[in-house]
């Protein structure tokens, strides 16, 4: 080969590789994304981005994948997209995410003047991922189950006519649902009007599930959807495989459920938010769920500031103190501390990533009045202790070990506070899997421990009528962890719930009983805290749609 | 005739020179246990590490005077809000952090401060709650120690019991011992720890008279002994199996000996040797154990510190303050390799033909 041959033949091969590099990148996906991700995403003729796998690295707080017994986030940013209720939430970003509209259910529901009855008609046509068809007693059959199987959600529905009966004697049916597979029309008869009932019926404790469905946690055994997806499998602490419905049909719920855009959804519960987070940077997974730990925001601020998304969901994390068991039975103790805790070191525990709060409502609320009856006072909450007569009393302070929420530091902190103020505390750390169900149990009389609550629905009956009415409290599976019952405040929530709409009145009444509430302090709120979803490279957060209720929607995400 | 050194000369009188040489040098009785001593005092490797682990118990049994004398902060205190100076200039103990100006800013506790602060925060702060890391690394091994040496003194206790009944016995008694044995063997150590930690936490221990509150150190001790006996209890079994053959134990039934006078006078004796090697490499062994129970939140609980739970908590700061895992993990290592190292050298110099190890 001659010199000038030679150059020919390396420019020759230079192009070649160059043009075969070109075609690999073109056709393939980044070198960080792993075999089993989908390459690109590909537009669908109504617009949508689908793509193979939305690849999610999850914390360990799934509690049930059961629409009649989850009450945690993670639970329900899962099976929102799974299991539909007759009412349901627009799959929007912003305040307009809040409002409601028709699912299963043909239109919004007609209410009677008085109220108290709530006609529906079902929507034709709809089928379960099993093919079977959507019947309106399935409705009444959800809510029956829900009894059924102590559901955390029955506190919702004591209104209706029977319900209450029904939850006693667990035979019959619940006089107040009347239900038709002929016309597909649902009327609900409601012993007194109530503001929130639509919300109410928009929660995954109502959503429509086949008639036959065993009383006992289907986790494990998906009951079928229909939603855009259905839980393929579900391994406890493990993963949980998620996939389209194939009964699914958006035009039936005049797209109002939008059908989605992963084509399957591989949830991978790991117990570490380090781990979780360094896959999702690298390109094993596409979503982190977890908060990512302090010492990695950093390097998520200078390297990956495209990739994440800050957020502010309307939660309360507190401190509850139960009321019926001393020392805090006495509101004196209950009072002094919360002047003892100081709000600014909690919000250094999370990192910074909060905000200060004394208020129950999350300030997201049009019925949010700032609070600041309890400033940090140490010398003023022994006092409080030596009036009680409470210095040296045995506390036991409960918390789970749920590293997102901080339980484990937050009650750490609060076990040295109550011990400056006089009180004998200990630490109990538990499991988170099995915390909420624990300290709601009347058997363990939790005296005090953490607590948070993201809403149910955007409404301020979700926070005080299901944390604080004391006409709502239950021997199992109870909300108002601090057992506060008190007949005035019952009184006015019973009263505030009768109002059909949210005017500048009714809000004015809401923060005027949130500020008598909080005078007996029944909790000591602490903040309202941020969050972070961290996504890697290959997602395109111009789809991203973060709900009030929901966070994160998985279903609408796409890729670049 | 020359005599090269170290050869003795024959003479006629040899018999007699013997004779009188021997009388004049008694043949001493060596006990084992001298022999071993002896055996022992030459292994120089052994002693070292000896050494480094009492030096390790000195440090961790010093952690109150530490505390009070130096850092001047309890093992449980936090500093959340608090300034230290280190070298003369303010320091934040956990820094502000937050969407501070539009940017995210790690909060994150203070570094080691080493001798610039004062004894304060020498090896830095463990996390947002600010607690002295040096403080409850001491306090931690302290915790550590306890539950590793306590767990091993019950499980050999019961491993030697059992393995002396089943050994002796034999028959239906050592059938159900070996049962028993298998039942434990059919589950993974560290399985069967967390099942029984993570229940035991919860509630505590409250049956048969006996009350062990949620927290305390008495559970992981106890969770650790129990799913550890078999292994001890099932080589030692093996052992009396094969000593009870022995004629001494044969004597010792003619002569009329009870069975509890053979088991503790006869057998026991016998078994001391691979009983205190055992116990040795059990410390060690539960040692990790411990840390790793804690570590996954089935061992020691919060806010109570042991290495295992240090190096669970320094996990969130892996990247910017890996020594608050390196630390706990590096303490660890030396506690296990010198009780290892020294129970290899206890274990040749005991009966250097034996093969005693702990094995899971």
């Amino acid at each position: 080969m001659t010199r000038k041959n030679r150059w020919k033949w390396l420019l020759t091969a230079t192009a070649l590789a160059v043009g075969l590099a070109l075609i690999a990148s073109a056709c393939g996906g980044g070198g960080k994304k792993s075999s089993s991700s989908s390459a690109g995403g590909s537009t669908t003729s109504t617009g949508a981005k689908t793509f193979a796998n939305f690849r999610i690295a999850y914390d360990t707080g799934i509690d049930f994948l059961d629409p009649s017994l989850s009450y945690t986030v993670q639970g329900w940013a899962i099976m929102w997209n799974v299991y539909l209720p007759l009412l349901g939430y627009k799959h929007v970003n912003g305040p307009d995410g809040a409002t409601i509209v028709p699912y299963l259910a043909q239109s919004l529901p007609t209410v009677s003047s008085d109220g108290k009855t709530y006609t529906l008609t079902l929507r034709k046509g709809v089928k379960y991922s099993n093919g079977a068809p959507v019947k309106a007693s399935d409705f009444a059959y959800a809510i029956e189950r829900d009894f059924q199987i102590d559901s955390p959600g029955v506190g919702f529905f004591g209104n209706i006519v029977g319900a209450s009966a029904y939850g006693t004697t667990k035979k019959g049916h619940i006089s107040g649902i009347v239900a038709n597979d002929t016309t597909g029309k649902i009327t609900i008869h409601l012993m007194a009007p109530e503001g929130d009932f639509e919300n109410i019926l928009a929660t995954t404790f109502t959503a429509l599930v086949p008639a036959g469905t065993p009383f006992k946690d289907q986790s494990t055994t998906p009951i079928p959807s229909t939603g855009p997806y259905m839980i393929q499998s579900y391994s406890p602490n493990k993963q949980v495989i998620v996939v389209r419905n194939p009964h699914f049909d958006a035009s039936l719920l005049g797209g109002n459920v939008p059908t989605g855009n992963p084509d399957k959804m591989t949830i991978q519960i790991f117990g570490d938010a380090s781990v979780a987070l360094t896959r999702t940077l690298n390109g094993q997974d596409d979503y982190d769920f977890y908060q990512p730990p302090n010492d990695r925001l950093g390097q998520l601020e200078s390297k990956y500031a495209n990739q994440i998304k800050v957020y502010t969901p309307a939660n309360t994390f507190y401190f509850f103190m139960n009321t019926r068991v001393a020392p805090f039975n006495n509101v004196k103790v209950r009072q002094a501390v919360n002047y003892a805790i100081n709000r600014q070191a909690l919000v250094r525990i999370y990192g910074g990533l909060a905000t200060p709060t004394e208020n129950v409502l999350p300030p997201t609320y049009p019925q949010y009045v700032k609070l600041n009856l309890y400033p940090y006072n140490l010398a003023k909450a022994k006092q409080l202790i030596t009036q009680a007569g409470a210095k040296g009393a045995a506390v036991t302070i409960w918390g789970s070990n749920n590293e997102s929420r901080r339980s484990p530091e937050a009650t750490a902190y609060l076990q040295q506070v109550l011990k400056s103020i006089g009180l004998n505390a200990k630490l109990k750390i538990i499991n988170a899997a099995v915390y909420w169900t624990t300290i709601g149990s009347q058997a363990t009389k939790a005296q005090i421990g953490f607590a948070d609550w993201f809403q149910d629905y955007p409404h301020p009956l979700d926070w005080f009528d299901v944390l604080l009415n004391g006409e709502r409290i239950t021997a199992t599976r109870n909300n108002n962890y601090a057992d506060f019952d008190d007949a005035s405040v019952n009184a006015k929530i019973d009263a505030l719930k009768k109002q059909p709409t949210l005017t500048s009145s009714v809000n004015s009444q809401w923060a005027a009983l949130e500020k008598q509430i909080m005078e007996q302090a029944p909790w000591a709120p602490f903040i309202n805290q941020q969050g972070i979803d961290t996504f890697n490279s290959d997602i395109d957060l111009s789809c991203y749609v973060f709900h009030v209720n929901y966070q994160f929607d998985f279903a609408t995400i796409c890729h670049k | 005739m020359a005599q090269r050194a170290g050869e003795t000369e024959f003479t006629l009188d040899t018999a007699a020179e013997l004779a009188s040489e021997t009388s004049a040098s008694e043949i001493r009785g060596r006990s084992p246990w001298y022999l071993a001593w002896r055996r022992l005092r030459r292994n120089y490797v052994a002693f070292f590490f000896l050494f480094v682990f009492l030096l390790v118990i000195a440090a961790c049994a010093l952690a109150p005077v530490y505390a009070h004398d130096v850092a001047h902060t309890g093992p449980d205190a936090n500093h959340i809000l608090e300034v230290v100076k280190v070298n003369g200039h303010p320091e934040q103990v956990v820094s502000e952090g937050g969407v501070i100006n539009g940017k995210l800013v790690a909060s994150l506790p203070i570094g080691p401060t080493w001798f610039g602060g004062g004894g304060k925060f020498v090896l830095g702060a463990d996390g947002p709650n600010g607690r002295d890391e040096a403080v409850r690394l001491l306090y931690g091994g302290r915790n550590s120690l306890i539950v590793g040496i306590g767990s091993s003194a019950i499980c050999v206790f019961f491993a030697v019991v059992l393995a002396l009944l089943a050994g002796y016995f034999r028959g239906w008694i050592d059938f159900v011992i070996t049962r028993f044995f298998d039942l434990f063997y059919a589950f993974p150590v560290v399985l069967l720890g967390i099942a029984l930690g993570s229940a035991l936490a919860i509630n505590g221990f409250h049956h048969f008279g006996i009350s062990v509150q949620p927290g305390s150190l008495w559970i992981p001790t106890l969770v650790i002994s129990y799913v550890l006996v078999p292994y001890v209890g099932r080589p030692l079994r093996g052992q009396v199996l094969s000593l009870r053959e022995k004629e001494f134990v044969e004597a010792a039934i003619a002569q009329g000996a009870s069975p509890l006078r053979i088991m503790f006078s006869e057998l026991l004796p016998n078994l001391a040797s691979s009983v205190l090697v055992f116990f040795t490499l059990i410390i060690a062994n539960n040692i990790v154990l411990e840390a790793a129970l804690s570590f996954l939140g089935a061992g020691v609980q919060p806010p109570t510190s042991s290495w295992g739970t240090l190096i669970s908590t320094g996990r969130d700061f892996i990247v910017t303050r890996p020594w608050l895992s390196l630390a706990p993990g590096i303490a660890i290592v030396l506690t296990v390799l010198s009780l290892n190292v020294f129970g290899d050298g206890l274990r040749d110099a005991l009966d250097p033909r034996a093969k005693v190890k702990v094995q899971h």
